[in-house]
């Protein structure tokens, strides 16, 4: 109750002149000391006498309106003129105490700073007085500078370097130690200034930057080019480390060499960002290859019977329309088709998961082969001429299908371009050394040619420079792209330059050969090869099969079903040599079964043999199978009985072996089966 | 011993073994012995023996599938020792067992299917008698007890 009333006679008192009060406001306006009485709604209540005098302007600028418009008015950076003050009377309030407000006024060429006296009675605010202050002018330093006409640049220049918090500043002398110090040196490196002052500043470097000699290299590089840049790990006074931004500045006075400047930042979450961003576009673009590689195995399936049953289709019997039909469905279905298998080749090259297998490659053969092929979809009047130079090789080591692909690729494009006219392939050695060849194959045709602007374009992939609207010629446009990848795989090139006869290309690549130095090097035995070549040749790959197999015997299990005392003898004997010692021989398919069903896990592997008495081996099979378990089956079939072999693969096992059982050929079925299909399939391939 | 050439194995078995199948079987001897292939040899020859006699009873009570499950039985081993003629012979039981001719045909009659395996029973009783008698005699040279 009491504090409402008074509240209510301060409201009148300080808006009445005439009252007990106007005394009081007499004094303010009379006062010599520039004041202004301002509501807490920041109008402006009363102007002393001091406004009008030291700032020469009219009481009737200021009575009555915003504080803020009245002072700042007319600037056109007003919004940035009035923050501190805003700030510091927000400040006097809070505190409900005075603050002085430096510099924040400017008349005439004279800075004013304000006090700032909120007048409280109880919680109430009634009103603030602002008392202005004249701020001596400082006198120019020797550079002739003045800030704000308040403070000298040294003065601004010690305060921002001491107080910059997330730099590290400080200056060396001329050998490198440490001068002076701030507060975000002291932060960021974690060194008080008095420990560090007088310390060198290799100290911040680790142990690996220091045997390269790093720090001293710097102060070099500084001297001679007037500044250094670098950034690596930093290490703070408790040995932790930041991944740190350094420049270092040579300063000199008067010419004079006086010491380094040296500017430390703090990149260490920056550069994980740009780790991760880094290992996040990695991570998309494996992705987006996965998913293509994916997509396009997912696709090639059912295309793969979409297309089988759209040829049962075309053995039927159909009218014209019908034919006409399924004929579109046929061929569209092989471009599709083609398509895919363009974006799968695409998306193994990009991951780099293209694999290049090592064969015999007989160029002359793949060339003709191909052109005999290609004959068939020429434009009649065009014709197709082949040059292969002699002395190409018959056989050399290399990947023949890839070779195939690429020649395919140029071979196709040439004739699809070329609606009269010729193509041409030469073929021939560019190069020749000990243990290699590269061999040229060159396509000319007299088709459309390439268009010179077009020319960058060629081997860019999804590129088809033909345009999309004339639909006369199809392609996913990777067609080249990948060819020239695969020619780059097999250690070649590939190029294009025009025809320079008439209109119309020149594509050619070239691919590294192996000679055949020793056939031993051989992955598989051939015609030519003399006996005693492929004898040991065999053997090699024998041993080579025997070593991995007693590798890896040890740690498998095996079950053999098998009912002849005689054979298990032998089987047991021959498990033996190859290093298996944990088999068991179960003498009919009854027992294999119930061994596997008390411990579905103990084996990796079961030998089956298929006539036995009181349970069969495809009886036996079956019943494994009815549980669930997917262990490996090979099936050991009696010799002669046609039809066996299929029947076991019918019957749920894997794979079959015919008796007697030959230990090369159970070795290779073992290693099939047991061993995992990254070997197997690298192996067969591996030089020995 | 030292493994025989083929020269040699020949001139003992002409044209009864499979070379190449019973040398697989000698090569898993330990050097300087033929423990494990005359073990094998003889539990073979102890098993030839007694299908023999089985099917003798066999083809008395003209039980057909026996005879075939015999002939499969015998012809497993044979195979495994190499023993060509005998394997052979063991698959026409069994084939004939199972009332098919040769080449998988079917034969109902059964007459005809037991008169062909009262045949092929006389005629791979004395091919494993040829056999046997080589054998024995390959083994006898290395050991006395063995082929005595």
């Amino acid at each position: 109750m009491i504090s409402q009333g008074a509240a209510a006679a301060a409201t009148t008192g300080s808006s009445s002149t005439n009252s007990a009060g106007a005394d009081a406001a007499d004094l303010c306006d009379l006062s010599p000391v520039p004041t202004l009485v301002v509501s807490p709604a920041f109008r402006i209540q009363r102007v002393s006498k001091g406004v009008e005098d030291a700032w020469h302007r009219g009481r009737h600028e200021f009575l009555g309106k915003d504080l803020f418009t009245a002072l700042y008015g007319g600037s056109p950076l007003e919004r940035f003129d009035r923050i501190p003050l805003v700030r510091a009377i927000e400040e006097a309030v809070a505190t409900r105490n005075f603050r002085l407000c430096y510099a924040v006024y400017t008349a005439r060429g004279v800075t004013w700073s304000a006090r700032i006296i909120p007048i409280f009675r109880g919680d109430e605010m009634l009103s603030l007085v602002l008392d202005w202050d004249r701020v001596e002018p400082k006198t120019a330093d020797a550079g002739g500078e003045v800030i704000q006409s308040a403070l000298s640049v040294d003065e601004v220049l010690r305060l921002l370097i001491q107080t910059v918090k997330d730099y590290a500043i400080f200056l060396l002398d001329t050998r490198g130690y440490v001068a002076t110090w701030n507060t975000g040196a002291e932060l960021l490196k974690g060194y008080k200034r008095e420990e560090i002052v007088g310390k060198h500043f290799s100290t911040f470097y680790g142990e690996d930057d220091l045997q390269a000699g790093k720090p001293e290299d710097e102060l070099l590089t500084c001297l001679r080019e007037g500044r250094v840049q670098d950034e690596g790990w930093r290490y703070r006074k408790d040995g932790t480390r930041f991944w740190a931004n350094v420049i270092i500045t040579a300063l000199y006075r008067n010419g004079v060499h006086i010491g380094f400047g040296k500017v430390t930042r703090d990149l260490t979450e920056r550069r994980e960002a740009e780790l991760r961003l880094v290992a996040a576009y990695e991570e998309s673009a494996k992705l987006k290859n996965d998913f293509l590689a994916n997509m396009s195995h997912e696709i090639r399936t059912p295309m793969h019977g979409m297309l089988s049953a759209c040829t049962l289709l075309l053995d039927t019997k159909l009218d014209e329309d019908q034919r006409e039909t399924a004929n579109i469905i046929s061929e569209s279905g092989q471009i599709l088709l083609q398509v895919i298998n363009g974006i799968l080749d695409y998306s193994k090259l990009a991951s780099g998961n293209f694999s290049v297998n090592t064969d015999l490659v007989g160029v002359a053969s793949i060339i003709s082969s191909v052109v005999k092929n290609v004959q068939m979809t020429l434009v009649p009047g065009v014709y197709i001429k082949l040059v292969l130079a002699p002395g190409l090789p018959k056989s050399a080591q290399g990947d023949p299908l890839r070779f195939r692909q690429i020649f395919q690729n140029i071979i196709d494009n040439a004739v699809k371009f070329t609606e009269k006219g010729s193509v041409q392939v030469d073929a021939s050695i560019s190069a020749e050394d000990e243990t290699s060849y590269t061999i040229l194959t060159q396509v000319t045709d007299s088709g459309i040619g390439v268009p010179e602007d077009d020319v960058q374009n060629l081997f860019k992939p999804f590129t088809q420079l033909e345009k999309p609207t004339k639909k006369r010629f199809q392609g996913t446009g990777l067609g080249l792209s990948i060819a020239k990848s695969l020619a780059e795989l097999l250690g070649g090139q590939m190029g294009y330059r025009p025809n320079p006869e008439h209109s119309g290309s020149i594509f050619w690549f070239t691919v590294k050969l192996k000679k055949i130095a020793n056939f031993n090097q051989l992955g598989i035995p051939d015609m030519q090869l003399d006996q005693e070549a492929a004898k040991s040749q065999q053997d090699s790959e024998k041993e080579r099969m025997l070593r991995r197999i007693r590798e890896m015997a040890p740690h498998k299990r095996i079950l053999a079903a098998e009912d002849n005392l005689v054979n298990q003898k032998v089987l047991s004997r021959v498990l033996n040599s190859l290093g298996f010692q944990n088999f068991t021989i179960a003498s009919n398919g009854a027992e294999a079964v119930s061994l596997l069903s008390a411990s579905p896990n103990a084996y990796d592997l079961v030998l089956m043999d298929i006539s036995m008495p009181i349970m069969d081996g495809f009886e036996a099979t079956r019943k494994i199978r009815t549980y669930g378990n997917p262990i490996p089956i090979i099936a050991m079939t009696a010799y002669a009985l046609r039809g066996d072999n299929e029947t076991c693969l019918e019957k749920g096992m894997d794979d079959y072996i015919s008796k007697p059982v030959n230990i090369n050929k159970l070795l290779q079925k073992l290693l099939t089966w047991l061993d995992s299909p990254d070997w197997s399939k690298t192996g067969t391939s591996e030089p020995t | 011993m030292a493994l025989p050439d083929d020269k040699e194995l020949e001139a003992i078995f002409g044209d009864t073994i499979d070379l190449t199948t019973f040398k697989q079987i000698l090569e898993m001897d330990e050097p300087g012995d033929n423990e494990f292939s005359s073990s094998i040899v003889f539990g073979f020859f102890d098993q030839a023996e007694e299908t023999f006699a089985s099917m003798d009873t066999a083809l008395d009570a003209e039980d057909l599938e026996k005879l075939s499950e015999l002939g499969h039985f015998l012809k497993g081993s044979s195979a495994t020792l190499g023993l060509v003629k005998v394997r052979d012979g063991c698959e026409k039981i069994q084939r004939y067992g199972k009332q098919e001719n040769l080449d998988g045909s079917p034969e109902n009659d059964v007459k005809v299917c037991l008169e062909q395996i009262k045949k092929a029973l006389t005629a791979v009783k004395s091919d494993y008698e040829e056999v046997e008698t080589g054998l024995r005699n390959f083994y006898k040279d290395d050991d006395d007890e063995d082929g005595a």
